[in-house]
């Protein structure tokens, strides 16, 4: 669906994008997951063709650069920011996208998109009286008003309190399920691990890996962590199979029991299983929250 | 053609909806047209006294009377002036309310009365000021009336009189021998009777001698001694009529400035806010998002102008010399106004440039281009910089057809650097806004 080979871009001396491929097949969801600066926007600017690459190229089903309008077509974006008009209601916002896209039938989409969104009661309010989450919902309804192959999301949960941002994630969902293609940015590895088929970990312009949640960190994770509390002090296990370690322990907690020695019962037991933020702490040396 | 008037409509939604931008695009221009319309005298009445121009080419001792009994009226501030020409665009130009001429032939004083003639005093007014036009005219004849006794009183006026009488009775043809001793003597009795009033009984004669006068006026129902001939100003070419044609124009330019102001910043807003963005993504060409920006600008400065011009036709009296030059004159100042946004949004990288650094460079522009003191205000150092100010040539622009009925040939040169200005701004823009498309 989309491929992006040895992509690099600097801005003066700051280089944001440093030799990035990747590929996102049609029909999943492909999480782009990194920190804040880690160069996830320019990727997706020079995906859409708003940056051209000082390096590397771009096809967008295979129909070459969507620097060429006619291939534009196929995608939608819903940008970090709320490009949106606030003076506008969302059904003009809308309508006006669509009339840009040259939508037939604008009027039935708009109204599909804003029932899509859930805002179809403030549909014919000014975006400016919005709540942050709602902005956002009708920032992403704004990339889909074509009905694009490809859907790229920049961060389109930043700044949305949980309830919106299940909403948001609940609709990405819908959109794979509908069979959209999605590129999903988010320095949110819940997010990520929720939402995306496949992700790939990206950190100062570079792609480090990419694959399921579960191959990255079988790759990357490294053991679960099981932690123990006994008497007051905690003694950690690192192992591949937690579970069974945690029979293990158990069954000695048991034994110890049934041979009358006290003071060594089990108080407390956590499993640490390794997860996206273990897998970027692993590749980059630092944690994805920092 | 689609997306195009897309852009257009939003964009003019967009500037209806801001109310900053609506005051300084509508109602601003509008405000300041008629303020500085009164500034600059048309309407105004210092208070409540009507400004005349008093023309005296006449050195009687009638004349002087009138003239001094006006400067003396309570009702009227005076300005004394050479030429009848010149009171005249002094009314034209909406400097005074009427012009009061006391002709040549009130020399003959008390003889044009008794030869039944009358004494005519002439009155000019601006045909917007026909309600002051009829307190003029009353007050003239009061004024006429009251130099009456201070005529019979005064010797030697009375003895011209008198001599002239006798002189026409002496080479009337249709009287006897008889007729003329006894028109003779008549002359002589009442010659005698008035030389023998006093200084200080022609003097009493004179305070009191309105009402008389007024009696004396009573008496004659169909004699009129006094004839105030009012005529009303035609409108000259190439000359405002009233100082609204003047300020109009101004208004309309500080209209298309707001306009501009309003287009300039919503471009760069639309950089900074990352809406262009989505612009840019829609299968649409720079083209097309310019072309749809300029038909927004033009119909907003075209709707700015209507309504500034409909204010001045419809309340203020003012008529249009040239309406399809004029119609050129504000197509030509909205594209230029047009072009000039798309450049300033091109320098301006932030919305606060766009509405600090911009808006002020709007107002320098402005103030040298004449769009708050008229040109013909200035110092010549002015004048000579202001034809670096787009105002200066919008508002010549609009002025030829609108009042000053200019030639095509005049008219050309305001429309050639309009036009020029246009495409400049439309080009320096179009490559800002272009520049992200060349990928």
């Amino acid at each position: 669906m989309l491929a992006l080979r040895d992509i690099r871009r600097r801005f003066g001396s700051t280089i944001a994008v440093d030799g990035l491929s990747l590929e996102v097949r049609t029909g999943e969801v492909f999480g782009l997951l990194g920190p804040n600066g880690a160069g996830k926007s320019t990727t997706i600017a020079i995906a859409t063709g708003l940056l051209a690459p000082d390096a590397g190229s771009v096809d967008l089903l295979g129909l070459g650069s969507p620097s060429n309008p006619k291939v534009r077509m196929h995608l939608g974006l819903a940008p970090q920011e709320i490009t949106l008009y606030a003076e506008l209601t969302a059904r003009e916002n809308l309508r006006f996208f669509a009339d840009l896209y040259g939508v037939s039938n604008a009027r039935v989409r708009v109204d599909e998109l804003l029932a899509l969104v859930e805002l179809d009661a403030r549909a014919n309010d000014r975006v400016a009286t919005f709540s942050g989450g709602m902005k956002r919902r009708l920032n992403l309804a704004a990339a889909l008003v074509h009905d694009p192959k490809l859907v790229l999301l920049d961060e389109p949960t930043a700044g949305v309190d949980p309830q919106s941002r299940n909403r948001i994630l609940e609709l990405v969902r819908r959109l794979a399920g509908e069979g959209k293609t999605v590129l999903y940015t988010t320095h949110y590895m819940e997010e990520a691990a929720k939402i995306c088929d496949r992700v790939g970990i990206v950190d100062h312009g570079r792609m480090l890996d990419v694959g399921t949640v579960a191959e990255l960190v079988a790759r990357h994770g490294g053991q679960s962590a099981v932690t123990i509390e006994r008497d007051g002090a905690e003694e950690r296990i690192f192992t591949a199979d937690p579970v069974a370690e945690v029979a293990r322990q158990f069954a000695r907690a048991n034994s110890d029991r049934e041979r009358g020695e006290v003071g060594r019962e089990v108080t407390g037991l956590r499993i640490e299983r390794p997860d996206l933020e273990t897998v970027f702490l692993s590749l980059t040396g630092r944690s994805l929250r920092e | 053609m689609r997306a195009i008037f897309a852009i257009a409509r939003k964009d003019l939604r967009l500037l209806l909806r801001d109310k900053g931008d609506v005051f300084f695009t509508f109602v601003f221009p509008v405000v300041i047209a008629i303020l500085f319309g009164f500034v600059f005298g048309g309407g105004s009445n210092s208070g409540s006294k009507l400004e005349l121009a008093v023309v005296r080419e006449s050195e009687s001792v009638l004349a002087l009377g009138i003239e001094e009994d006006l400067a003396n009226d309570a009702a009227f501030e005076t300005t004394a002036f050479p030429t009848r020409d010149a009171a005249a665009d002094a009314v034209r130009a909406g400097k005074v309310t009427a012009a009061v001429i006391l002709p040549k032939s009130l020399d003959s004083g008390l003889e044009g009365l008794f030869s039944g003639q009358g004494i005519a005093i002439d009155a000019v007014v601006d045909p917007s000021r026909r309600a002051e036009a009829g307190l003029i005219q009353g007050k003239l004849n009061e004024l006429a009336f009251r130099q009456f006794p201070k005529l019979f009183a005064n010797p030697t006026e009375m003895s011209r009189a008198f001599s002239a009488a006798r002189s026409s009775i002496a080479s009337a043809r249709g009287m006897s021998p008889t007729q003329k001793l006894l028109g003779a003597g008549m002359i002589t009795a009442a010659e005698s009777f008035t030389s023998s009033i006093g200084d200080e009984d022609a003097s009493a004669n004179a305070s009191g001698g309105g009402g008389g006068a007024n009696n004396a006026a009573g008496n004659t129902a169909d004699f009129t001694p006094i004839r105030v001939k009012v005529e009303e100003l035609a409108p000259r070419a190439g000359r405002p009529r009233a100082s609204f044609d003047v300020t109009f124009p101004q208004g309309i330019v500080w209209g298309l400035a707001g306009c501009f102001g309003a287009f300039a910043s919503s471009l760069v807003t639309e950089r900074a806010r990352g809406t262009l963005d989505r612009l840019r993504l829609a299968p649409i060409t720079a083209f097309h998002l310019i072309s749809g920006k300029a038909i927004a600008c033009l119909v907003a400065g075209l709707l700015v102008q209507t309504l500034v011009f409909a204010v001045a036709i419809i309340f203020f009296g003012s008529s249009v010399a040239q309406p399809a030059m004029l119609v050129i004159a504000a197509f030509a100042a909205s594209f230029a106004f047009a072009g000039l946004a798309m450049a300033l949004a091109a320098f301006c990288r932030t919305e606060a440039e766009a509405n600090g650094a911009g808006r002020g460079a709007i107002l320098i522009l402005a103030l040298i281009g004449g769009g708050t003191i008229p040109l013909f205000f200035m110092p010549p150092f002015l004048r000579t910089l202001s034809y670096g100010s787009p105002f200066r040539w919008a508002v010549a622009a609009i002025e030829g057809p609108f009042w000053r009925d200019t030639s095509v040939g005049e008219q050309i040169v305001p429309l050639i650097v309009l036009f020029a200005i246009g495409f400049l701004g439309w080009i320096i823009g179009a490559r800002a806004l272009w520049r992200p498309f060349a990928r």
